[in-house]
């Protein structure tokens, strides 16, 4: 089993280093983004640029022959300075690849992920993160001990009123709920509690906000997050369920003399949450991930509308330890619910031998 | 006898219809009749005469008149369309040839504003007559709703100042939404995203600037004046308004000026901050003391701080202050207080006042004196300060965010950072030691809230408003008609006219403007844009402005309609506060547009009659040739956008109104049709810096903004020349410095728009009436002599030589790259040279290479088997022009000493410079 765990773990790092390292490469990849400004402008942006490493800085006679030299090693220049004295700035692209190993050296041997450069000029990367990274992991556990025990209730209330008129209602509520996309849920949630009714904050309170109006700041993400959840552990649960209450050893178990209640807790509800708690693991490790749309409606100060600000303002530093958290965080949860098999269901048993 | 008379009748009515058929056949214009035809080209003889008669002499404008009247029945006479045209252009060679060229020096930076108000009218008709304005569209002003708890300076919005709401205005209860007590009386505005720092003097963009704002104050600003219906200037850190230092001939101009400012020492002026780190608190209450004025400009123009507005600062044309450019230069590696020494912003005390001194490169008035020096990204700050929080962090967070802006600024303007909450908020409390305190700001405190959605959201902001959250909003277009006359609701005007700007160009122009050597840009052949032969005939592009409904529009945006180069918000007169729009000049201006239109430039019938003047000119000239009703001939254009909803909030209704007018059946009769179709980029940027500036798009949505109390500086955008509008032409296809591509014509002299621009901002040089260096240089390349020295001259020549005189000092062999390139030495050597003054300001300055040097250099930073680059020429001087002596001069150029025989260099290396020795023969470039 540790042989196992460690060959999965060692395998999730291997994915997390090659997602991250196409991410960066192909993010470098990108057109070089000029900009906006006149010459001054672009000649302070190349001169930040080649300080951070990102380009060359290569003073030469205009127009000269060596130019050309140097064009053929590093490409087309990206910019010219004005001529002063008959020589002027010329800026060249690192190879991308050599960007990457500095990137890389920094990571690996000073944790250094680099420094916002648009977003919050000069604050280290990692840092904003970390600032962000607790919003969003509070939201999504309040929004999961939300979500799990009420969709598993629905589910197994749908289930034990199997084609009754409750069932129906709950079932067709789910199917209507969980096909509507989450940001027309939270347009409409704003529309109605915050802007029409008025009883909610509108945007997510600031920290300087009193506790109370705190408190009704999370009513709305946590009710926009926990929706589709809710949905899709109530109709699980009764899928399950419904197919564990058919099964012949709960008949067995009735007919030993067990109540219909006794037949359903010691048994079917045991045996139905087999498949479903890996998902509820897996729902738990998500919690980190944050929701980029709903933070960016409601201005929640979290990860996920960072990694959104980090693509607008083309921060790429920011953007790769977001990336490199996402990625994290989806690799963990895989390998944590695969394990989870083997401690939920006994029959289950990874890397044992025969 | 009557049968006698009968016949001769007859006769004459035959010969009559005989003569009128003979006209009708000869007429070959398809689109139009030959009288309609006749009668437009002559209007264009007339427009011409508009433009110019007001400033013509008696004599001269009795010439023009004759050359007119002589052009229209010429043009009457006419029996083709080739010949009414080249009956026009006869016409319009005879108007310029009766005014003279402006030659000599001119400077009207002089004159009283109404007069330079004057001159920017000629501009401005000059402008829109050829085009190069673009096609105005609608003014950003907006439909504004602010909170009835706000009692503002002013319920009529005052043309660049605005209501006077922080200034003057006054909170008079709690806004219920706020939960913090003590913000409830503050002034609750939104910020679409966070900047994460206030450092404004190293920031690109405006936002970063407006919030910079509230803790800064500047030497003079702006307060309402008394009767609430325009604005003061008022000194703030400073005590007085500026003093002339070296205004010798009194004319009111100087080169340096001063002031008196507040200090702590004599005013009590004091920094606050809000900051509880004890380090910070030990500024709350210091002093501000004179040398921190000084060092304020010294953060900013360090280049080793790395500051946006310090390169702009340093390098600017307008109001450049002496020495900044050089003191920037050298101090890549951190601050040279000998370098500062020679920079012209001093202070010092004199009888016990404390003085701050600003000397520019050019005289100012005293009013440009006090606008340069107002400053915007500038206010004075403590040394020791910015040591404490390092450059890097000041006015922003450090690297693990446990300090953010409330502990890295300092304040001493009307507010200070309370709060900084990245991506939620940030807060300013009033400051209680600001200057004007206690008349002044009277609203406690500004709640700045990120709002993101506001940036994905047009509806956003509104809905917060209306929930009462916020205390200000723009109207959505979708509810204008249900807000616009909520007597919350107030209407503001706009900074910047957003334009269809137009790509003229012919084949010629833009292969000298973009094409592989071109000089905006160069572009590769395989990227050429297909220029449409419609959008450089200027009567089609005429048709498409009359053709758009611009009050329609705009009305339906919730914007104000114009056909204004300019927005209101410019000043003529910006000491006094009166608008650009009011003037008389600019009213001159824009008539001609607005002739037989709905007051915005908008006539259908126009529209269509100049589609078929354009069609007749077009046809003729074989640029298109019909089709028939069934299969027209299409012609295409695009128009280029910001944002992809451009093409569901303006392209679809613009393309609806060109396309309603050229499509009708009354315009060709269905021999074309044209499609009118789209482009937009990724970002907002992209259409100025992927199509506009580089001359790829038929016509192209976009707007610059200037400075507001600079009109006639900012018409330099307008300029073809490069160095002129900074790189910041939108419209393309006029030479502006060319007086005869259409004429402007002042004080009875004809001039080119850059001569007359550059005379009304500072000085020209005019000759041919066209704008012209103090000197041009030509370069002969080095010729190698049979005793191994080479050989090469400078060819100088003055335009002006009566006021000029060049003492030629000196001229170094320089080796740039074996300088910057390796062993830390500046290989530089001074070589002989005689001057041959060949007289009316030709000088021939011959130069000798000893062969040693020629050797040494041959190779520039490489070695001889493999050479690397060119030798630098620098040719100095002194100039006098004008009485103004200027030292230290250079002029350079780049040529090849010829790599010397035994050397086994590469076949490829050794043809490189043989190449480029031919270049600087065709050297000639103005100083």
């Amino acid at each position: 089993m540790g042989k196992y765990v460690l060959k999965r773990v060692l395998l999730a790092f291997c994915t997390a280093f090659i997602i991250l390292s196409l991410t960066f490469i192909l993010v470098k990849l990108l057109p070089f983004d000029r900009p906006i400004g006149g010459d001054q402008q672009q000649i302070a942006y190349f001169d930040k640029q080649y300080n951070l490493g990102y380009v060359y800085r290569i003073k030469l006679v205009k127009d000269a022959p060596v130019v050309e030299e140097y064009n053929a090693k590093y490409g087309e220049y990206l910019y010219r300075s004005p001529v002063d004295r008959g020589s002027c700035f010329y800026y060249y692209k690192v190879p991308v690849m050599e960007q990457y190993v500095s990137w890389l050296k920094n990571v690996v041997t000073k944790w250094d992920w680099g420094y916002s450069k648009s977003y919050q000029p000069n604050v280290a990367a990692s840092v904003i993160i970390m600032n962000r990274i607790w919003y969003s992991m509070r939201l999504n556990i309040i929004s999961v001990i939300f979500s799990v025990p009420l969709g598993l209730l629905l589910g197994i209330w749908a289930a034990l009123k199997k084609n009754t008129l409750t069932d129906h209602t709950i079932s067709t509520m789910v199917m209507i709920f969980i096909s509507v996309p989450s940001f027309v849920l939270i347009c409409f949630v704003l529309r109605i509690f915050a802007y029409d009714l008025g009883w909610l904050p509108s945007t997510w309170p600031a920290d300087t906000a009193t506790t109370w109006t705190k408190i009704k700041g999370y009513i709305i993400p946590v009710f926009c997050l926990s929706f589709s959840s809710v949905c899709y552990y109530c109709r699980y649960t009764r899928a399950e369920l419904c197919e564990v209450m058919e099964s012949d050893y709960l008949l067995l178990a009735r007919t030993k003399g067990l109540t219909r209640r006794q037949a359903i807790v010691r048994h079917a509800l045991k045996n139905a949450m087999v498949p479903i708690f890996p998902s509820i693991l897996s729902e738990f490790i998500g919690i980190l991930g944050g929701s980029m749309i709903l933070e960016n409606l409601y201005g929640i100060p979290g990860i996920g509308k960072l990694f959104i600000l980090s693509l607008n303002y083309k921060d790429y530093d920011i953007l790769f330890v977001d990336m490199a958290i996402f990625t994290t965080i989806s690799l963990l949860a895989g390998v944590v619910v695969d394990l989870s098999y083997g401690f939920i269901d006994p029959r289950i048993r990874m890397g044992a031998k025969k | 006898m009557k049968k006698l008379l009968a016949i001769v009748l007859a006769l004459v009515m035959a010969l009559g219809m005989f003569s009128a058929f003979a006209d009708d056949a000869a007429w070959d214009g398809v689109y139009m009749d030959e009288d309609d035809f006749k009668a437009y080209i002559a209007y264009d003889l007339d427009v011409v005469f508009d433009a110019i008669s007001g400033q013509l002499g008696e004599e001269n404008l009795a010439k023009v008149e004759a050359a007119v009247e002589e052009g229209k029945a010429a043009i009457d006479a006419a029996a083709t369309v080739a010949e009414v045209e080249a009956a026009y252009d006869a016409a319009y060679a005879a108007v310029l040839a009766c005014v003279p060229t402006a030659d000599g020096l001119y400077t009207y930076k002089k004159l009283p504003d109404a007069e330079r108000t004057n001159i920017l009218g000629i501009l401005e008709k000059y402008a829109v007559t050829t085009g190069i304005t673009g096609m105005s569209l609608y003014e950003n002003g907006a439909y504004q709703m602010i909170n009835p708890r706000i009692t503002l300076g002013t319920e009529n919005y005052i043309t660049g100042y605005g209501f006077g709401t922080l200034a003057e205005g006054a909170i008079t209860e709690d806004l219920e939404y706020e939960t913090n007590p003590d913000w409830a009386r503050y002034y609750h505005i939104c910020e679409t995203s966070d900047p994460g720092t206030l450092n404004a003097p190293n920031d690109q963009g405006s936002q970063v600037g407006d919030m910079y704002s509230y803790i800064q104050a500047v030497f003079f600003t702006n307060f309402m004046n008394e009767t609430k219906d325009g604005y003061d200037w008022v000194p703030e850190l400073a005590k007085e308004k500026p003093v002339a230092v070296n205004d010798e001939d009194g004319d009111g101009m100087a080169t340096t000026w001063r002031w008196e400012v507040r200090t702590g020492e004599t005013d009590g002026l004091v920094y606050t901050t809000g900051s509880q780190l004890e380090s910070r608190q030990a500024f709350n209450g210091r002093p501000v003391a004179l040398e921190d004025y000084e060092f304020g400009f010294k953060l900013l123009l360090t280049q080793a701080n790395q500051f946006y507005r310090g390169s702009e600062f340093a390098t600017t044309k307008t109001g450049a202050v002496v020495g900044a450019k050089d003191y920037y230069n050298a101090t890549e590696n951190g601050y040279d207080d000998e370098a500062w020494e020679k920079v012209g912003l001093k202070t010092y005390v004199e009888d016990g006042k404390n003085y701050f001194e600003i000397t520019f490169t050019e005289e100012q008035t005293r009013f440009y004196a006090m606008y340069y020096g107002q400053m915007y990204f500038y206010q004075p700050i403590p040394q020791e300060f910015v040591e404490l929080v390092t450059v890097k962090n000041y006015l922003g967070f450090n690297e693990d965010t446990t300090e953010s802006p409330v502990d890295n600024s300092l304040s001493v303007g009307p507010y200070y950072v309370e709060r900084y909450d990245s991506d939620q908020q940030v807060v300013y409390k009033k400051n209680p030691n600001y200057v004007f305190a206690d008349t002044k700001y009277a609203i406690p405190g500004i709640h700045d809230k990120i709002f993101p959605a506001a940036a994905t959201d047009k509806n956003a902001t509104f809905n917060e408003f209306l929930a009462g959250h916020f205390d200000v909003c723009r109207i959505p277009d979708e509810y204008l008609n249900e807000y616009r006359n909520d007597p919350r609701t107030h209407t503001t005007k706009g900074n910047s006219v957003f334009k269809l700007n137009v790509n003229a160009s012919n084949a010629e122009t833009w292969e000298y403007l973009f094409g592989t050597d071109g000089v905006v840009t160069q572009t590769a052949k395989e990227a050429y844009w297909e220029l449409k032969p419609c959008m450089g005939n200027h009567h089609f592009v005429q048709a498409l402005s009359y053709s758009i409904n611009r009050s329609e529009l705009a009305v339906a945006k919730g914007r104000v309609p114009s056909v204004d180069y300019l927005s209101s918000n410019y000043m003529s007169d910006p000491e006094n506060g009166m608008s650009y729009d009011a003037t008389e000049a600019h009213q001159n201006a824009v008539t001609g547009l607005l002739e037989d239109t709905d007051g915005y430039g908008y006539s259908l019938e126009l529209a269509r009659d100049y589609f078929r003047l354009a069609l007749t000119e077009l046809e003729a000239e074989g640029a298109y040739a019909p089709g028939t009703a069934e299969a027209p001939t299409e012609i295409h254009f695009e128009i280029a956008w910001m944002y992809p909803t451009d093409e569901e909030d303006y392209h679809n209704q613009i393309k609806n109104y060109i396309e309603t007018a050229f499509n009708d059946e009354s315009v060709s009769g269905g021999a074309y049709k044209l499609v009118v179709d789209y482009w937009v980029g990724n970002t907002w940027s992209d259409v100025y810096y992927n199509k506009l500036m580089l001359g790829q798009y038929d016509l192209g949505f976009g707007s610059i903004s200037g400075n507001s109390l600079d009109p006639i500086g900012f018409v330099s955008v307008l300029s073809s020349d490069q160095d002129i509008s900074g790189n910041f032409t939108l419209n393309w296809g006029v030479d502006t410095n060319d007086p005869d591509a259409y004429p402007i014509v002042y004080n009875d002299l004809r001039w080119s728009f850059d001569a007359l621009y550059n005379a009304v901002n500072s000085q020209v040089i005019a000759s041919n009436g066209q704008n012209k260096a103090q000197l041009t240089f030509k370069y002969t390349p080095i010729a190698k002599n049979e005793d191994g020295t080479y050989t090469g001259s400078f060819t100088v020549a003055s335009t002006l030589p009566d006021i000029t005189s060049i003492e030629i000092a000196d001229i170094e062999c320089c080796n740039y790259e074996r300088y910057y390139n390796g062993d830390g030495t500046y290989a530089e050597a001074p070589v002989e040279f005689t001057v041959d003054d060949q007289g009316a300001g030709l000088l021939v300055v011959t130069f000798t290479v000893p062969a040693e040097l020629a050797e040494d250099y041959a190779t520039g930073s490489g070695t001889s088997a493999e050479p690397k680059g060119d030798t630098g020429f620098d040719l100095y001087y002194n100039l006098t022009f004008n009485g103004v002596t200027q030292s230290g001069l250079y002029y350079s150029v780049t040529d090849n000493f010829e790599v010397p025989e035994a050397a086994e260099a590469p076949a490829e290396a050794e043809e490189a410079p043989a190449e480029t020795e031919e270049a600087p023969a065709e050297t000639e470039t103005a100083a």
